[in-house]
């Protein structure tokens, strides 16, 4: 199978996912992210990004924490699953291989 | 109460969601509405409620199972899921569908642009529906009509003060000046207009004083490109100008610049200058003259105003400005709509170039024509394709499938296919554009409007629906007994069928036909003895002496400067039979003269202003008499030539040595008459010329004159070397040195002379386009009709074939009812052909027959292509092992 790339939205989600570990549903990570970031996103785009992850497998939801400003209804909770966790492990690895080669060149370019 | 977000909002989503998302959606959304609330922003609150609830309506989050899953919808799909399978499953079909629809729907919207660019002339201006161009209309006698669309200078006065229906009026008249300084020095056509003019149209300012652009006379605007070409990046506003009217050169101030004039607009000009000058352009007398017609005028009328109580009134204002001088219904003014300009022949052309309406309908008639064609192909080919489906229409019905539903699904069919042929269609029109421009001369743009996706909408719907209609009846009407015994359908159907067949024939042969036609007429005309010669021959347009202020002193002036430039052009061995003359073959519109002789007829001839070795250089032939003698001084002064048809008009018996049969004439004798040579495009034929070395005793006697091409003399040379650049070069050499300062223009008169058919030429080629696309799509539609046909008739042929049948016989088996088809095709399309094209040749004054030859040679044409379609399959049929075809059954 082809292996799904994360989007950068998508990544960020998903970390966020992965450290709010079961107290993840949408307007929780909308605020983790824009406390994080800064980044004012709509909570449809969260939707949308985290109902694509769990068709990639990379998040499981279950339903649960029904409070009163909800009206009663239940929350969707998401956990970062193992293919989600290996897929954060590998974007990692890729970036900080990347980050870690980039002073040498950088400084190669300024001598040039 | 605590708020709550917006009620209607909250059952929005809880209609569209998904149950499956609901709750926790719809929970999230309050959670983030109360926390806005909490924070006190009530309004954001509500209002972010409602963006993210419409937001949030997207595909994935649609209850898909209760709103799209109802019967009609997930018919529909499967339909088109079918149709896609049944599409994809018969390649070979399918792609001769698709090609022949997307061919016409090419040629459809390839040909629709242009006409529609033809119709939408002047069709920009906001104020269209207001703005009127006045028209003139002198009626002295039966032949003594005076009708034109330019008008005398007085009319803006006389029509603004005398009419309160009326907004404003403008003039507009374009003359040709110098402008420019040193050696920047170009001819140009420079609009003289009234200062309210950007007020009536729609042409916008972009630069400088867009308020009141010609305040002062001595401004003059500039179209943006034409700022370019003077001042290139640099501003030209507040620039001068110098502007070379009669021996003045007058300094011009750029006020403004304006964006350039679209390309559908019957008013144009590159630069213009406030009629406020008209006392310098056209002299004091015009001013006020009722007789003297020269800038076209147009006329605003106000809001709810009707342009008729201005017409009934028009009598009365011109009695009482002309009482003494004309009769009532002598001197009439009409108003013609801006928007009826372009397309209109009956009024005579002014400023703007008029083009033919009847062109623009055939070509509108024809791309219809194609359309249908391919349609007409499509519907062939399908009713022919369910022969091989009459199983499944079994089954389906066998099944339970209704009527309507069957003819949905075959319906799903042409709609697919069309909505794929538009696509296709589309982008070949946009790929094939610059071909077509390039091949038919046109100048058409495809420029993408949002009307444009509802146009192709409808031709994807109108062409889906009207082709396939036929076929899904046909296929939804089969009888589920009799397809499932295996009888054979009824026959009725192949009588449509083949009658399809007849049509798309009988426009094809009938386009073929009129091509051969048209082409035979144009190399006609452009091959016609005209009975002179004007190979290789160069026409220089010379310039006459700015102060030079009477036409016969500008004619003379400008031959003398002529002269000079003869002298030096003479050194080369290449150029010979130098000549001068007022006008030159290739140009209509040579100086029309008109006078009432000593019987009371009035009579009108054409002059020709020539020098003694015009004659010569054009090979025209003398019949009587002699021509014009370089040596001597009387002909110069008073020797005059017919020809023959003007001997015959005036009624001249052994014309040589009399006069024309008018007083007013100076000293004048004619010495001799020339053949009836063509000089006017074979559109007309040929009118009363004379020929004159002085054109003032002439001009003595003549009470009106026309001029629709200049009549300052042209400088008229053979060329005979053997490249045609190096003439270039020789003029402009000898031309700086002559007169530095003036811009060199010239020209072969063959280029003219082709020119002068540049629309028929156009069409002809539009034509050709159409007929040879019409040709590919009747030929695709046999091809497959033909494959069709073999299939189900494999087993006869074999059999046959084991039985003795050789293979001519299976050919001609096979072609013969298409022959058959072909043949009353041709049979009916001969008679339209004969109609509508004798219309269009009517138009010549010379022109062909249409013999029978044409005919036979467009069947011909027809047959062998026919047959080179069929041929192949019938061939491979007719040659095919028997054992092959009915080992199994």
């Amino acid at each position: 199978m082809k292996r799904s790339q994360l989007g950068e939205l998508e990544e960020l989600v998903l970390l966020t996912v992965g450290s709010l570990y079961e107290e993840a549903y949408a307007v929780a990570i909308l605020n983790v992210i824009k406390e994080q970031t800064g980044r004012n996103i709509d909570v449809t785009a969260i939707h949308s990004v985290l109902r694509r992850l769990e068709k990639k497998g990379f998040i499981t939801s279950s339903m649960g924490g029904a409070t009163q400003e909800r009206g009663g209804r239940r929350k969707k909770l998401f956990v970062l699953s193992q293919a989600g966790r290996r897929a954060l492990d590998e974007s990692m690895e890729v970036r900080m291989a990347l980050y870690n080669k980039m002073p040498k060149l950088a400084f190669a370019r300024i001598a040039s | 109460m605590k708020p709550q977000p917006p009620k209607w909002a909250d059952r929005f989503l809880e209609w569209y969601c998904n149950p499956d998302l609901l709750e926790d959606l719809q929970g999230d959304l309050h959670e983030i509405f109360a926390e806005k609330i909490a924070t006190g922003k009530a309004r954001s609150a509500r209002f972010y409620f409602v963006w993210c609830v419409l937001r949030s309506f997207r595909f994935s989050v649609i209850n898909r199972d209760s709103k799209l899953k109802n019967t009609t919808l997930m018919m529909t799909k499967n339909n088109f899921k079918i149709a896609f399978r049944v599409l994809w499953n018969d390649k070979f079909n399918t792609l001769l569908s698709l090609a022949g629809l997307a061919i016409g729907i090419t040629c459809f919207i390839l040909m629709g642009f242009y006409v529609k660019q033809e119709l939408s002339y002047d069709q920009f201006n906001t104020k269209k529906d207001r703005i009127y161009r006045v028209w003139l209309k002198e009626v002295y006698g039966p032949d003594q009509i005076f009708f034109n669309s330019v008008t005398p200078i007085i009319f803006e006065k006389t029509l603004e003060d005398n009419f309160g229906e009326i907004e404003t009026v403008v003039q507009f008249d374009k003359i040709n000046y110098l402008v420019g300084q040193g050696n920047d020095r170009y001819n140009e056509n420079v609009g003289v207009i009234s200062p309210e003019f950007f007020n009536v149209f729609d042409f916008p300012l972009i630069k400088g004083n867009t308020e009141t652009p010609l305040q002062d006379r001595n401004n003059i605007v500039l179209s943006e490109s034409y700022a370019q070409k003077y001042f290139g990046l640099r501003d030209p506003i507040g620039q001068a100008l110098p502007v070379q009217i009669g021996e003045e050169v007058r300094e011009f101030i750029v006020s403004a610049v304006y964006a350039d004039i679209p390309k559908e607009s019957s008013v144009r000009f590159d630069m213009a200058i406030s009629n406020e000058n008209n006392k310098d352009i056209y002299g004091e007398r015009a001013m006020t003259a009722w007789f003297n017609v020269s800038p076209e005028t147009y006329v605003l009328i106000k809001d709810n105003a009707n342009i008729n109580s201005v017409e009934a009134g028009i009598p009365a204002v011109v009695m009482s400005n002309l009482k003494e001088r004309v009769n009532p219904g002598e001197y009439n003014i009409g108003f013609q709509p801006l928007t009826d300009i372009h397309l209109n022949t009956e009024i005579p052309v002014g400023k703007a170039p008029v083009g033919n309406p009847t062109y623009v309908y055939i070509l509108a008639i024809i791309s219809v024509l194609v359309l249908v064609t391919a349609g007409v192909n499509y519907t062939t080919l399908s009713i022919g394709q369910s022969l091989k489906r009459s199983k499944e229409v079994g089954v389906r019905k066998v099944m339970g499938a209704m009527r309507t539903s069957l003819v949905n699904q075959y319906l799903s069919e042409s709609l697919l296919i069309s909505f794929f042929a538009v696509l296709v269609g589309i982008a070949l029109a946009h790929v094939a554009l610059p071909i077509f421009n390039d091949l038919t001369g046109a100048d058409v743009s495809l420029s993408f409007e949002p009307w444009h996706m509802l146009l192709y909408i409808g031709l994807i719907l109108l062409i889906g629906l009207a082709s396939g209609i036929y076929p899904a009846l046909v296929l939804s009407r089969l009888r589920v007994i009799s397809i499932l015994q295996g009888k054979r359908q009824s026959n009725s159907k192949h009588y449509i069928r083949k009658g399809m067949v007849v049509f798309q024939f009988v426009i094809t042969v009938f386009l073929i036909c009129s091509t051969l036609i048209m082409r035979k007429q144009l190399n006609y005309i452009q091959t016609k003895d005209l009975g002179i010669n004007y190979n290789t021959t160069v026409s220089v347009p010379l310039y006459p002496d700015p102060a030079a202020n009477r036409l016969s002193t500008a004619i003379s002036s400008a031959m003398e400067k002529g002269n000079l430039l003869k002298e030096k052009l003479n050194q080369y061995g290449s150029i010979s039979d130098i000549g001068m003359g007022s006008h030159v073959f290739g140009t209509d519109g040579w100086a029309s003269l008109a006078y009432t002789d000593d019987e009371g007829n009035f009579r009108r001839f054409r002059l020709l202003d020539v020098d003694p070795y015009y004659m010569n250089t054009f090979n025209i032939k003398i019949k009587s008499g002699r021509s014009f003698d370089p040596e001597s001084g009387l002909d110069k002064r008073q020797s005059i030539i017919l020809n023959q048809e003007a001997v015959d008009y005036f009624g001249i018996k052994d014309p040589i040595g009399k006069r024309l049969p008018g007083k007013g004439f100076g000293d004048h004798v004619i010495i001799g008459v020339t053949d009836n040579f063509n000089y006017s495009s074979l559109h007309n034929a040929v009118e009363p010329l004379v020929i004159t070395q002085n054109v003032v005793p002439i001009f003595q006697g003549i009470s009106d004159n026309g001029f629709g091409d200049s009549p300052i003399p042209k400088l008229v040379f053979r060329y005979s070397g053997a490249q045609l650049t190096q003439v270039k070069n020789i003029l402009e050499k000898e031309w700086k040195n002559t007169f530095p300062g003036e811009e060199l223009n010239f020209s072969f008169v063959e280029d003219n002379m082709k020119a002068q058919y540049a629309s028929e030429n156009r069409m002809s080629k539009l034509v050709t386009v159409s007929t040879i696309l019409s040709i590919i799509i009747a030929s695709l539609g046999l091809l497959g009709l033909i494959v069709l046909v073999i299939n189900s008739r494999i087993k006869e042929i074999g059999i046959r074939k084991v039985v003795g049948a050789s293979g001519l016989t299976i050919f001609r088996l096979l072609a013969s009812s298409f022959a058959m088809q072909l043949l009353l095709g041709i049979l009916l399309s001969i008679p339209i052909t004969y109609w509508l094209m004798s219309g269009w040749l009517n138009d010549f004054a010379y022109r062909i027959d249409i013999g029978i030859d044409t005919f036979v040679l467009g069947s011909l044409i027809a047959l062998v292509l026919a047959f080179i379609a069929i041929g192949y399959h019938t061939v491979k049929a007719a040659m095919v092992n028997p054992v092959d075809s009915i080992r199994t059954e």
